[in-house]
């Protein structure tokens, strides 16, 4: 059995330490928590997609905006990042963010790089623009300073594996202690837990280069939230309704809206209707809007499609050149430079990537609370609300301060080495380290990747159906059996890599359970036996949750206004 | 795969095995680190950007290039 190293009490624990993490660490603790632990997996410093930066913050600043938020929130709620989502908090979170704004800028974050409040891309010509341009480079390192400075107890490579429940109520994490090559169980009584774990990749075959596991978009270090809520049985909404994201092909990195170009089809003509020229204020929001465009122009084989910033004026490619630094680009900037690909001649192919889980996730209210008592959520992975960092920032604020109060109430578990959950995942973990033949944890993410690319892909060239899903479903419990049963790990790193698939699996079945409940075609929610999008459903969420007992419920709720 | 540690500039600070957001480094005390997982590099650039002598940069696989035109082409 691997050992416990560590019994911790504490009164806040935050999993993550990116974004939403760290506002919630340090919102907590300015709300009175003591005792406010972060368990990360690698290092505050660096972690999340937010890892080397970013550029753009959503957000609404009267003086800017006017007085009226309701047009800056209907331009949100029409991009790719409004859809499906809760009218409410992302209202709530436009009205508030400016004081997270003021707040970063008083911590030392340039949140006005060219000394003014600038809003630029993601945006339709001549509609309000909601994101704040800014310079996140050294965010991570700013809030991991704010963190220490309020007193919040960073673990630094401990990537929690499972929750506890007692009575209903969420008591208490077990992590991985993996700092060291050999592993140890971290046990961390709490009353409430905060997850703020990202977005989640590694589910299908790379859109780019298929079985190349990492080259992704944003972080794939699969911090498991969505997993973790779901077996300890909060709500998840919108798991099925796919979310993908597009770039640079054969690279994959984030950041589209960063470049200032037109899409075009090999004959110059532009994709999308919105601009003929490069438009620094309003960016190409063609493929926001077309989500599918990249890949319409290869099967219908008028592609591909280019991103050409060539007709760009000397400063605006040197502006542009900078916000890809600010957006934490420097990696492809290199790669560019060395290969002598130069956006003032030349125009780069653009595709759209694999299916994720951004904005999929956990259901929650204004302040991150979700249906399991003492359990919060923020960031990318709640599924209702979603806007990329700004939204991250304000909800790790509002959960942190909520858990607190909640926390002052409420005891962790006396006796976490005994909870059910926990005992069975330290007994599994242990039975990794100790088989020396068997299967590598790369074999079990990429058998995953196989199924949900055959059995619940996505839309518009996929389809999803009953059959598929439920063979789909099949599939998945026999790879879970045999992973199970055959799963080895060598070192910390090992397993915390084979923790991560058993995360994947349970994604993977929330998804497909989800899928099979929604009988219409929605987005890229594709279905072959129900063609047709339903009207009754427009206005409606799909929560489905996992039980004490291991069965599924589904049930349908109203969009919030 | 990326990343490559220079040995002949690296300090053994150990920084890029720290921060890595995808634990991808071994580290020993007094040594250069090693890239143990190499394949698991999400080219982020912490390591290059926080190494403080300078000694790491990324090599990308040929398979991530980065396709691309001459701008003119578009404009004929």
């Amino acid at each position: 059995m691997i050992p416990v190293s560590k019994t911790i009490d504490a009164d806040v624990v935050i999993v993550g330490g990116g974004i939403g993490g760290a506002m919630a660490a340090i919102a907590a603790s300015e709300s009175g928590a003591k005792r406010v632990v972060v368990l990360e997996k690698c290092h505050v410093k660096r972690s999340g997609s937010g890892a080397t930066g970013n550029d753009h913050f959503s957000c609404y600043i009267p003086e800017v905006h006017g007085d009226d938020v309701e047009p800056v929130l209907t331009a949100l709620m029409n991009s790719l990042v409004g859809q499906a989502k809760d009218v409410e908090l992302m209202r709530l979170h436009l009205l508030e963010s400016f004081d997270i704004v003021k707040k970063w800028e008083e911590w030392g974050i340039n949140m006005r790089p060219l000394g003014r409040w600038n809003f630029q891309g993601h945006a339709l010509p001549g509609k309000p623009r909601a994101f704040l341009k800014f310079d996140g480079r050294k965010q991570k390192a700013v809030l991991a300073e704010q963190m220490k400075k309020h007193g919040v107890t960073v673990l630094n490579h401990h990537p929690v594996v499972e929750l506890a429940k007692e009575n209903g109520r969420v008591c208490g994490a077990l992590a991985i202690d993996a700092s060291t090559p050999d592993p140890s169980f971290v046990l961390v009584s709490a009353p409430c837990v905060i997850l703020s774990t990202g977005l989640t990749h590694r589910l299908y075959v790379n859109g780019t280069t298929p079985n190349y596991l990492f080259n992704t978009a944003h972080c794939p270090n699969n911090a498991g939230g969505q997993a973790l809520g779901w077996r300890i049985g909060a709500s998840m909404v919108n798991m099925e309704i796919p979310y993908t994201h597009a770039g640079t092909k054969y690279l994959q990195r984030a950041g589209k809206a960063t470049w200032i170009g037109v899409y075009r089809y090999p004959d110059g003509k532009p994709l999308g209707p919105f601009v003929t020229k490069p438009d620094p204020e309003y960016g190409d929001v063609t493929s926001d809007i077309w989500n599918s465009a990249f890949l319409d122009v290869m099967h219908n084989g008028r592609g591909p499609a280019y991103l050409d910033c060539s007709e760009n004026t000397p400063e605006t490619l040197a502006y542009m050149r900078k916000a890809m630094f600010d957006e934490g680009l420097s990696a492809l900037i290199a790669y560019m430079d060395a290969k002598g690909i130069d956006p003032a001649r030349h125009a780069v192919e653009f595709t759209r990537f694999e299916p994720i889980l951004h904005g999929r996730g956990l259901d929650v209210d204004k302040n991150g609370q979700t249906t399991v008592p003492g359990l919060y959520a923020a960031g990318d992975m709640v599924g209702n609300a979603g806007c990329g960092l700004g939204l991250a920032a304000w909800m790790g604020w509002r959960a942190g301060h909520a858990a607190a109060a909640d926390a002052a109430n409420s005891t962790g578990s006396a006796d976490l080495a005994s909870n059910p959950a926990i005992k069975a995942k330290m007994e599994l973990l242990s039975s990794f380290m100790s088989r020396n033949i068997g299967a590598e944890w790369q074999e079990a993410n990429i058998a995953l990747t196989q199924i949900m690319s055959d059995y619940a892909n996505v839309g518009p060239y996929n389809v999803r159906s009953e059959t598929l899903l439920k063979a789909g479903l099949g599939y998945l419990a026999q790879l879970r059996e045999e992973t199970n049963a055959s799963m080895k790990a060598s070192c910390s790193h090992t397993l915390m890599r084979a923790a991560e698939v058993l995360d994947l699996f349970d994604c993977a079945e929330c998804i497909m359970r989800s899928a099979l409940e929604r009988k219409e075609t929605r987005g890229n929610h594709k279905r072959s036996d129900y063609t047709f999008t339903n009207p009754l459903l427009a206005d409606k969420m799909l929560d489905v949750t996992r039980k004490d007992d291991g069965s599924v419920v589904t049930s349908w709720r109203n969009m919030k206004h | 795969m990326p990343p490559i540690i220079h040995a002949d500039r690296c300090t053994h600070c150990g920084m890029c095995a720290t921060i890595c957001p995808m634990n991808i480094f071994k580290h020993e005390k007094g040594q250069t680190p090693k890239v143990a997982y190499p394949e698991e590099c999400w080219h982020c650039n912490a390591c290059v950007l926080d190494c403080p002598a300078h000694a790491v940069e990324l090599r990308l696989p040929l398979n991530y290039m980065v396709l691309h035109v001459d701008a003119d082409t578009l404009h004929a």
